[in-house]
């Protein structure tokens, strides 16, 4: 249903381009600065550990890692994923066919260890919650370019680096069901076309969502950020929060197909 | 003591006189006095809400403010949809179109859920569904088919989004907890990368906001409504709006047509308007320092509070009242207003000063009571008497001596109907003393007997005309779809992860199928749902939906996988059911709208049986709007109780204090007693309970009856002083303070009388209880003063049957 390699964005995608830097800041629209962060390489054949800490509003958190896999197919997308921890539900797997076009609800299995079934689950919801954190399966994968309108606010600074800021609304009812946001506003730093915060209005609730990527790193060659802070509000206060952070990043691995397969899913991590 | 009550009048003469002297001075200083307090009315502000009942650091109040912390509101508000036909293509897609409608336009919206888009999880052979129920339109006669079916077999649905018959469907709107919680602007809203300082204190909704989202479900209500889609709008939020909207239309009318009623009789009595004037001058300059004075204070208006203006009408009339009659008897004698008015206060003042502070004393009871709006009315109702005591001693009299005042011809004496009725009364209580008091003592006994009996009562929905809307919905809703309100039952597992026990979450799921087959007379447990349910239908999901598969999974190490599956397929309505750490879960238990009194018996029940089955290690809170409400009704009963004790003991020794004689002191109590008591007789014979507002009567009642006493204890003395002669005192004191107390009597019964034109249950109530009292406080007190005098000062009575 999503991308891991797109989780090491965050949402966000970027593109790293060394023609980009180039170009003079103030020529290009907003809509050419998003294609770049589309068009920028993220890596592929990745493998990553990540851990998850859940913060709740009274500041309770719980912390899940897990270890992913990832591999693209085209614009598409394969992942599989195992948890680690909590001991409870180690070995709890999920593999998912991610499909770049929106039209295509995506393919998900998942492994229960203590049920020994593999369910095959059939959702055309993606903007519901991502392994209980504040990322939505949306917030794990590309957008699709097109779906969205784009708009220059300004530039900026974030911790030091210029960026643009960059309204996008969704282009008709279905794609703001789609992603449950009814506006998104992206900070796309200028040097590197990677999108380092953002603000999701959400559909319901009269919600907010921060996504921050606190910590960027890079990594064979390829721009990530390795810690991800994503806190939904209401009101100025937060609800809830989700911190995730990548380790072992590991890019251009030997991950054959038989790896993204419901045998493989049943073995465990 | 004669001698004090002497030097006293000395003094109210003398400070009259100075005040007249000074009349301009003395009326611009008070009026910019009023102006200042006045303007503290800027700052009032209002707070209907149920919450508001209770005093901020009560421990229930913080549970449920806990409660709402941790998952939101409870109290929903329910529109349900009574369609010709619920499972038709044009059905479902008028349902999903309000649906729509309401979500993208009711104002503090924290969730919504109907049939468009309630969690549906299912297995579907090896596929697990995980979506939207309508997420995929059913487009054939099949497919419509197939979806009842599924509907109607889940138990999730069933008597919560649909009836069992299949008739009726709802749709759930959640508002939001606190207050301001909508979207700021967009640099608002970019400036929220910084965690705040300091954690974000919340106030709940306010009332504007709730009646906004009311409204606005209303009105988009009022689109879809048609004879094949009948629409019922029922839940806390819609019942207390329509509340608060009557109770102030309600009272802003009545209290209007009682103002100009009052106003008539005084014209008809005085045959002058500064007689209408000048006490409304003083009701107002009372009543709007005491708002002003609310403001000033931070305390906010409440329900309750719509009552104070009817009171300090009641109050102030009466010392304003007194003061005219003596004034303009006076002005017969002499045609001099500034004489006139200083003899008038001489007479009257003291008699003022003691009806004002008993009456401050006895409101100021309640000021302790633990029903919140109930000890602001009683703070507030004693400052306005005091601040009503302090126009009328000082505005009065410089405008009486300002406003010309013709003296109309003199009334010829004992011509008047007043007069004839007055002689007549004096003379059967003096005659027949004994008898009337053994009659009086009778009567009080028999009706403390009925009074006894009372119920009390706190159930708004009964205040409501039972034709409207909000009423019928709510009855609608409670027979169909067996319920419109909860009780939500917190369970404390007291460690991490201990919803992941079996052997809890068994108990859990046994609690909800023995409470949903609990009921006592015609209460009844409409649906118990808990974090159970949610495990039980992701265990069936999984096991191909079968049946036998509802249920919670024999392997515990199969739960938290669940949960984690649960989580991850996209809802997150397991943070409704149990905080993050799983170590607390919600219960909640969802019952027709009742009398709290009527609740108290399940609540009691769930109290006592959590804790059996779930033993210990585990704690239970009960917490919601239902008890709230019961704990309103207690404190209710708890502080009427203790306030009219108080009340009666604090008034009793003032009048010892005053009359200087414990026995005549006692004896005086009685004809305060009897209209409160008889009051109370009644309404348990007519089956009016005591609720938030009959109660208010008691201390409205004892207010006027205590100062009809003093009036006439006061004025009995002074003539009885001069005479020495019982009856001829008797004559004297009903033919001056006692003409001025049928003036009031009569103006404050027929201005209370007035409510009994109310569509509102309570306000007529509270006309009828209130308008009767004071009534029955005249005639207690004017068959029982002269009687009672009779009978203490035996002497003089057998001295004078000698005669």
């Amino acid at each position: 249903m999503t991308g891991m390699r797109k989780a090491l964005l965050a949402g966000l995608l970027a593109a790293l381009s060394v023609q980009a830097q180039a170009l003079p800041a103030a020529a290009q629209t907003a809509r050419e600065i998003m294609e770049k962060m589309d068009a920028r390489d993220d890596g592929d054949n990745a493998v990553t550990n990540l851990e998850m800490t859940l913060i709740d509003k009274q500041g309770d958190t719980r912390v899940r890692r897990i270890v992913s896999y990832t591999k693209d197919k085209g614009r598409d997308m394969q992942r599989i994923m195992f948890f680690l921890e909590p001991a409870d539900v180690r070995g709890t797997g999920f593999l998912t066919y991610d499909y770049y076009s929106g039209e295509k609800d995506d393919d998900q299995w998942l492994y229960l260890p203590e049920l020994r079934k593999t369910k095959r689950i059939a959702s055309s919801d993606k903007s519901g919650s991502f392994m209980g954190s504040d990322f939505s399966y949306v917030d794990m994968t590309r957008r699709v370019l097109d779906e969205w309108t784009y708009r220059i606010l300004k530039e900026d600074e974030v911790r030091g680096a210029k960026v643009w800021v960059i309204e996008a609304l969704p282009r008709d009812d279905t794609v703001r069901d789609r992603y449950g946001y009814d506006k998104s506003v992206i900070f796309v730093r200028q040097d590197i076309f990677l999108g380092v915060r953002a603000v999701h209005w959400l559909r319901d609730g009269g919600k907010l969502k921060y996504f921050d990527m606190k910590q960027v790193e890079q990594i064979d060659g390829i721009w990530m950020g390795t810690e991800l802070d994503m806190k939904t509000t209401k009101g100025g206060e937060t609800l809830h929060r989700t911190v995730m952070r990548f380790s072992n990043v590991r890019y251009n691995q030997a991950l054959d197909d038989e790896l993204f397969t419901v045998r493989r899913l049943e073995k465990g991590p | 003591m004669a001698d004090i009550r002497d030097r006293i009048e000395r003094g109210f003469e003398g400070l009259t006189a100075f005040l007249c002297r000074r009349r301009w001075w003395v009326v611009a200083a008070t009026l910019a006095v009023a102006a200042g307090l006045a303007s503290g009315m800027a700052r009032l502000t209002i707070d209907t809400s149920n919450e508001g009942f209770l005093h901020p650091d009560d421990p229930t109040l913080a549970q449920y403010e806990e409660f709402k912390n941790q998952f939101g509101r409870e109290d929903m508000i329910l529109l349900a949809i009574e369609p010709a036909d619920l499972f038709t293509d044009a059905t479902l897609r008028k349902i999903k179109a309000l649906h729509d409608e309401l979500r993208d336009n009711v104002p503090h919206l924290n969730d919504i859920i109907s049939l468009a888009n309630a969690r549906n999880t299912h297995g579907e052979g090896d596929r697990l569904v995980v979506d939207d129920l309508l997420a995929a339109w059913p487009e054939t006669e099949a497919e419509i088919a197939a979806l009842k079916d599924r509907v109607l077999a889940n138990p999730l649905y069933r008597d919560r989004l649909v009836s069992r018959d299949a008739r009726m469907t709802t749709i759930v709107l959640e508002l939001d907890a606190f207050s301001g919680a909508g979207a700021g602007g967009v640099a608002d809203a970019l400036a929220g990368f910084d965690e705040p300082a300091k954690p974000v204190t919340r106030a709940k909704l306010t009332d504007a906001e709730n009646r906004a989202a009311v409204e606005t479900v209303r009105a988009i209500a009022a689109k879809y409504e048609a004879a094949d889609f009948r629409l019922y709008m029922a839940g806390t939020p819609s019942v207390t709006e329509a509340l608060k909207r009557a109770m102030q239309e309600d009272m802003r009318k009545f209290m209007g047509l009682a103002l100009l009623t009052i106003g008539l009789c005084l014209l008809a009595m005085f045959r002058r308007i500064v007689g209408v004037v000048l006490p409304f001058l003083v009701v107002v300059l009372s009543f709007v320092s005491t708002m002003g004075a609310m403001g000033y204070m931070g305390t906010p208006i409440k329900l309750p509070t719509v009552i104070l203006p009817s009171f300090l009408l009641a109050v102030s009339v009466g010392a304003a009242v007194h003061v005219l009659a003596i004034f303009f008897q006076q002005l017969r004698k002499e045609d001099d207003r500034a004489a006139a008015a200083i003899h008038a206060m001489g007479h009257s003042g003291l008699a003022i000063v003691m009806t004002s502070l008993t009456t401050a004393v006895g409101l100021g009871s309640f000021a302790t009571a633990e029903v919140a709006p109930i000890a602001d009315l009683g703070a507030y109702a004693s400052l306005g008497v005091l601040l009503s005591l302090a126009y009328t001693i000082i505005l009065l009299p410089p405008l009486l001596a300002i406003i010309p005042t013709r003296p109309h011809a003199a009334a010829p004496e004992g011509g008047g109907v007043f007069e004839r009725l007055l002689d007549a009364v004096a003379d059967f209580s003096t005659r027949h003393a004994r008898a009337v008091v053994a009659t009086g003592v009778v009567v009080i006994v028999v009706f403390v007997a009925s009074a006894a009996q009372l119920r009390f009562s706190h159930d708004v929905l009964t205040w409501l005309p039972h034709d409207w809307p909000v009423y019928q919905a709510t009855r609608k809703v409670d027979r169909d779809l067996r319920g419109s309100v909860v009780i939500e039952v917190i369970v404390d597992s007291g460690r991490e992860n201990g919803l992941y026990d079996r052997e809890l979450l068994v108990r859990l799921d046994g609690l909800a199928r023995e409470l949903e087959a609990w009921s006592e007379g015609d209460l009844f447990v409409g649906k118990a749902t808990s974090v159970a349910d949610i495990l039980k239908e992701i265990h069936q999901a999984l096991n191909e939906n079968q049946p036998e598969f509802y249920r919670i999974p024999e392997n515990e190490k199969l739960i938290p996988q669940e949960f984690l599956l649960f989580e991850n397929s996209g809802s997150d309505d397991l943070q409704d059911v149990v905080d993050s750490s799983f170590s607390k879960a919600r219960f909640t238990v969802k019952v027709p709208w009742r009398d709290t009194l009527e609740l108290v018996p399940l609540l009691t029940h769930i109290q006592d049986r959590f804790p059996e089955v779930l033993g210990p290690g585990v704690a239970v809170t009960v917490t919601g709007i239902t008890s709230l409400f019961s704990r309103t009704l207690y404190a209710a009963i708890h502080s009427a109780a203790k306030s009219y004790v108080i009340a009666f003991g604090a008034i009793t020794l003032m009048m010892i204090l005053l009359i200087g004689r414990i026995r005549l002191g006692l004896a005086a109590m009685l004809p305060n007693l009897a209209p409160i008591v008889i009051v109370m007789g009644m309404m348990w014979w007519v089956g009016i309970p005591l609720n938030m507002f009959t109660m208010l009567t008691g201390s409205i009642a004892i207010g006027l009856a205590v100062d009809d006493t003093i009036h006439f204890m006061h004025n009995f003395r002074r003539y009885f002083a001069q005479t020495g002669d019982v009856r001829a005192a008797v004559h004297s004191t009903l033919h001056t303070s006692g003409r001025a107390m049928l003036v009031t009597s009569i103006v404050l019964s027929v201005g209370f009388y007035i409510y009994l034109f109310s569509a509102m249950n309570n306000v007529f109530q509270f006309g009828l209880l209130t308008g009767s009292a004071i009534a029955l406080a005249l005639l207690a007190l004017f068959l029982m003063g002269p009687a009672l005098m009779v009978l203490l000062n035996p002497e003089t009575a057998k001295k004078e049957t000698g005669q």
